[in-house]
């Protein structure tokens, strides 16, 4: 070792201690602060608990495991109206939002699409803790809440409830929620165009749809939804009325029913079956059967591989089918006058909905006539022929060109909705009807509401002859429809129907521009959960 | 060697064609077309069907004209103004368009456009507050015209039509489940409008609006106005006199608007002259529309009952009560 190298290393040493005399006493340093912080934390925490007197009235209860049987009624939010003032009443809800100030702290307490101003304040009734304590409530957590309502002067602009506010007795927390929430449901509603303009958050569609359970407490989806349910009873109330009978058709099925590779094949014990596209062919079996008149609501799987905005995989399908006299005209009479009814129904009984839906998405509200405008196809083509577009006489309508048909029925006639009858029989299935006078043309039609298909339907073939002619015709194996035209051989009369999606057709009433907000739990070809 | 005679003879004349190919003249077919026929132009039409067309128009028509005398006949025998009616087959047959080239379907053809093959919808929006009783009387007599498709539709803008509005244009015809048996469509709507809107070709027409102009463009599809400057003048007056002063005046331009009819009704049978035209109409529904009917002087009312006789007006009458 060189002298250099030895002072070196000495140095080297005494720098070390130096460095490490001074790790010491931040260390120390740093221990004696944190002893001193705890005192006082110690200090503060038994000074507060000595002057909590309110002790008893807040707090997270044990969780409700059915204890004991509480005769308590608990008023609902949309029930608290000046009607109600300086009533001391139980309530529960969710925690909207908390903001302390000082001494007060303000919560909006809300249940589904209502909510309420409430207001805990340091007084004789409440302590500086128990305010603490409601100030720190995450949002979305349920409380149950003891409260005096109150009325005020100047209306509360942000509340459903605008009339009143609760001054909070106790306050106890039913089931807590996680701090950190997946999204917040302001951002939910919020309008996609405000979001841009004021530069705040909004939520995106993916989000919404894997946070599905949070994205449904919010006002629009909540408006969505039982406008939705509405347009379920509806159809069955309608058609219940008219004296159709409601069917329950099998989706698990040893035959694909409308051809095509979009099935969904199942294993079904040693072979495998299909998961039904439509209930057509049993539809069919139960007018053979004497039902005369029958409608049926339930799932319907389509194995489309399409990515669109008005596809899904899975969707509720309400069908009608029924029998009648001369001309398939009835048909189209009774499934119209079921739609028109549909559609004063949800005009008439469920406008705060609607508006509530249009807050956020807004558009033009729905328009239709009544009787239904009935069009023929030759009409169809003669205007888009003057609109510049040229089609052929038995070419099917492209999408693009249904929604310039749309609009321009809509210029002339105002309606949003209305029939295409008489299609060419081309572009039909083999079981449909031809036209007598016409065999180019077939008696079939097709429904659009703002432009878009919600139904197709037709006179249906009821002769085994003419069945198994058309299915030769079209190059289908007679084999796998045996059981098809057999239904047909023991007497069966003339009848036709159609079938409509229930979430296009609240998506269209409402003026939405996907699907997947109409529809609670979205099956694509991209999503599975939840 | 030898001389052989000429096998033939030396000239022979052989034709050679000076035109190398024959096209038919493209300039001789206008000269041969009058203004009417210019739907002929595109020669898409076999013009033998055509003219089988057109025979069989003028054979309907002839017949809706016998029909309308035997009505006239019948009604000289059951009401008192017998010697008035006289005028019913006249003025029906006086209806028919004045050229003699006229066929019922061409005179659509000028009015509303090329043919595509398509019932020609005719959409009316009217407010069920203020019905159009000019255009009810005017669809009676299109559908002696012409094989109307009638149909009336409430809009989803009101809640509540009483039954009359929505039967005011008579019992739907037998065949109306096949559109395109018909040449005309005449779509009425209820709807909460703030005026009378017609639209027709959304492509070609903008919407005309107000119950007189669209009563004009209704009764052009049956008769051109007269080529009579004066006449047209006349008939366009009486119009505006109806809508403008008797429907919507005051009580005194009411009465001055009676005193002239009065006066015009005290020269002629009709106002324009022996013969029905849309002025008799227009005021007619509006003299009742503003409930002067009682009121009105005596060649007005002997009008009335006149125009009243024609079975068109009935139409009218049952709303307005």
């Amino acid at each position: 070792m060189t002298k250099e190298t030895v002072d070196g290393a000495m140095e080297e040493q005494q720098a070390q201690s130096k460095k490490g005399l001074k790790k010491q006493q931040k260390e120390v340093e740093k221990a004696a602060k944190k002893a001193e912080k705890q005192a006082k934390l110690a200090a503060e925490q038994q000074s507060t608990e000595e002057d909590d007197f309110a002790k008893d009235r807040y707090g997270v209860l044990a969780m409700v495991q059915s204890q004991q049987k509480l005769d308590r009624t608990l008023v609902r939010v949309k029930d608290l109206t000046p009607e109600k003032a300086d009533q001391l009443i139980w309530m529960r809800a969710r925690v909207h939002t908390s903001r302390a100030k000082g001494k007060q702290c303000f919560l909006v307490l809300r249940q589904q699409q209502f909510n309420v101003q409430a207001l805990v304040a340091v007084g004789d009734r409440a302590s500086k803790q128990m305010v603490k304590f409601a100030a720190n409530i995450t949002k979305e957590s349920i409380v149950d809440v003891e409260a005096a309502v109150r009325r005020v002067e100047q209306k509360i602009e942000s509340c459903s409830q605008q009339d009143v506010e609760l001054h909070i007795e106790r306050i106890f927390v039913i089931s807590q929620a996680e701090p950190r929430l997946p999204l917040q449901l302001e951002d939910a509603v919020r309008p996609d165009g405000e979001g841009e303009e004021e530069g705040r958050a909004t939520v995106n569609q993916d989000t919404k749809l894997d946070n599905r359970v949070i994205d449904l407490r919010t006002t629009t989806s909540q408006a969505i939804f039982r406008l939705q349910s509405g347009v379920c009873q509806l159809f069955r109330d309608t058609l219940t009325q008219k004296g159709f009978v409601e069917i329950q058709t099998p989706k698990i099925i040893s035959a694909a029913s409308e051809g095509g590779a979009n099935v969904f094949t199942v294993s079904y014990f040693k072979t495998s079956a299909y998961l039904a596209q439509s209930p057509q062919l049993y539809k069919q079996m139960c007018i053979c059967a004497d039902f005369d008149k029958v409608f049926c609501v339930g799932p319907v799987f389509r194995a489309e591989d399409s990515n669109t905005h008005r596809h899904l995989t899975e969707f509720v399908g309400l069908d009608i089918e029924m029998a009648f006299n001369y001309h398939y005209h009835e048909v189209i009479e009774s499934i119209t006058d079921t739609m028109v009814q549909i559609f004063k129904g949800l005009r008439d009984n469920f406008q705060t909905e609607i508006q509530t839906v249009n807050k956020q998405f807004p558009s033009e509200p729905f328009k239709f006539l009544e009787p239904t405008l009935r069009l023929e196809y030759t009409e169809a083509l003669a205007m888009l022929h003057e609109a510049g577009v040229e089609m052929g006489d038995e070419e099917d309508l492209s999408t693009p060109n249904e929604k310039l048909l749309g609009r321009l029925v809509k210029e002339k006639y105002d309606t949003d909705f209305y029939v295409l009858d008489k299609y060419p029989l081309a572009v039909r299935p083999f079981y449909t009807m031809p036209d007598p006078n016409n065999p180019k043309y077939s008696n079939s039609y097709d429904m659009f509401m703002r432009g878009e298909e919600i139904l197709s339907g037709a006179q249906r073939v009821h002769d085994a002859q003419l069945l198994t002619e058309r299915a030769i015709h079209h190059q289908i194996d007679l084999e796998k429809i045996k059981a098809y035209i057999d239904s047909f051989r023991y007497g069966a009369p003339p009848h036709g129907g159609g079938g409509i999606g229930l979430e296009r057709v609240c998506m269209l009433y409402l003026g939405l521009h996907n699907i997947r907000q109409t529809s609670m739990f979205p099956r694509d070809p991209k999503r599975l959960t939840p | 060697m030898y001389q052989v005679k000429p096998v033939s003879g030396g000239h022979v004349k052989v034709d050679l064609p000076t035109c190398m190919y024959k096209l038919p003249n493209i300039h001789a077919q206008q000269g041969n077309s009058c203004t009417s026929e210019h739907a002929l132009q595109n020669g898409e039409v076999d013009p033998a069907v055509r003219a089988l067309e057109a025979r069989q128009d003028e054979i309907l028509r002839k017949l809706y004209e016998l029909k309308a005398a035997v009505d006239g006949l019948a009604k000289t025998v059951t009401t008192p103004d017998a010697d008035l009616d006289l005028t019913v087959s006249s003025c029906l047959s006086s209806h028919s368009p004045i050229p003699s080239t006229f066929k019922g379907v061409t005179d659509l053809d000028t009015v509303l456009g090329k043919d595509l093959g398509a019932l020609r919808d005719i959409v009316i929006n009217a407010n069920p507050a203020q019905p159009p009783l000019t255009l009810l009387v005017l669809h009676s007599l299109l559908c002696q015209r012409y094989r109307v498709l009638s149909t009336v539709h409430v809009h989803s803008s009101v809640s509540n039509v009483p039954q009359q509005l929505l039967s005011c244009l008579g019992p739907s015809h037998a065949d109306s489940y096949s559109r395109n048996l018909f040449q005309l469509g005449f779509t009425l709507i209820w709807k909460d409008v703030p005026k009378l809107q017609m639209k027709f070709s959304v492509q070609n027409m903008c919407p005309i609006e107000g119950e007189a102009n669209i009563a004009r463009f209704l009764f052009k599809l049956m008769a051109p106005y007269p080529s009579d400057p004066a006449q047209a003048t006349l008939i366009d007056n009486w119009v505006d006199m109806a809508f403008f002063q008797l429907a919507e005046g005051s009580s005194k331009e009411r009465a001055a608007v009676l005193r002239a009819l009065n006066s015009a009704l005290g020269r002629n049978p009709w106002l324009t002259g022996s013969e029905l035209s849309l002025a008799d109409v227009a005021c007619y529904c509006c003299v009742l529309q503003s409930g002067s009917v009682s009121s009105a002087p005596a060649n007005v009312q002997r009008w009335i009952k006149s125009c009243e006789n024609l079975g068109h007006f009935s139409p009218a009458k049952l709303l307005v009560k």
